[in-house]
């Protein structure tokens, strides 16, 4: 994936992840403010409790509408293989964890954090296969 | 896979940039098929066949 250049695809999915992570800062501020004040309970508790993770799923459907809507095959198999970096990675780091804390007992890794090691192991890859073609 | 891109576009006095510009992809797309690192799908061999006014096996071989 190039956004330096005019590719449109590349252009619309950054304005698309720019909205998202807004969107998600408002909800998870929404949520954690109604939280602390008003201490839902029942359906509004749970909806209220799953609205930041929609915006941080959407991240991942907006990368998918990215890889439909890039006409550059070459800039679309880096993407895909960036995120085959990030579900390996993601894997490989909470499998890790997952045993330490079994058998040393080290800080529970709460499952929230998933989504950022993803996003972590996709923008460390990225540039990393870019530099390979240059 | 290798290729006779560099010596067509050089014929033609084109950049790796032209080139990407009348393929519509990125350079960084026309350097990685240049040098053998990423083999185009057959509508893009067939394009870059088209452009240079050639045929895909005169440009594009299986040879190691």
């Amino acid at each position: 994936m190039n956004c330096a250049t005019n590719n449109p695809a590349a252009k619309r999915f950054l304005r698309r992840i720019v909205i998202t992570i807004l969107l998600y800062a408002l909800s998870l501020v929404l949520a954690v403010g109604v939280f602390l004040r008003f201490h839902p309970t029942g359906v509004l508790a749970w909806l209220l409790a799953i609205l930041p993770a929609i915006s941080i799923t959407g991240l991942l459907a907006i990368f998918g509408l990215y890889l439909a809507e890039e006409k550059d095959e070459f800039q679309r198999s880096i993407g895909v293989q960036s995120m085959l970096w990030g579900i390996g990675g993601t894997l490989a780091v909470t499998n890790i964890w997952g045993f330490l804390e079994s058998f040393v007992h080290i800080t529970h890794l709460n499952p929230v954090l998933d989504s950022a090691i993803f996003w972590i192991f996709v923008g460390i890859s990225l540039p990393v296969l870019l530099a390979r073609y240059r | 896979m290798k290729n006779r891109l560099r010596v067509l576009r050089a014929e033609r006095g084109w950049s790796q940039a032209d080139l990407a510009q009348r393929l519509e992809v990125s350079r960084q797309s026309v350097n990685a098929i240049e040098t053998g690192k990423f083999d185009p799908s057959l509508p893009l061999a067939f394009k870059l066949a088209h452009l240079f006014n050639s045929t895909i096996e005169a440009i594009f071989s299986d040879e190691p």
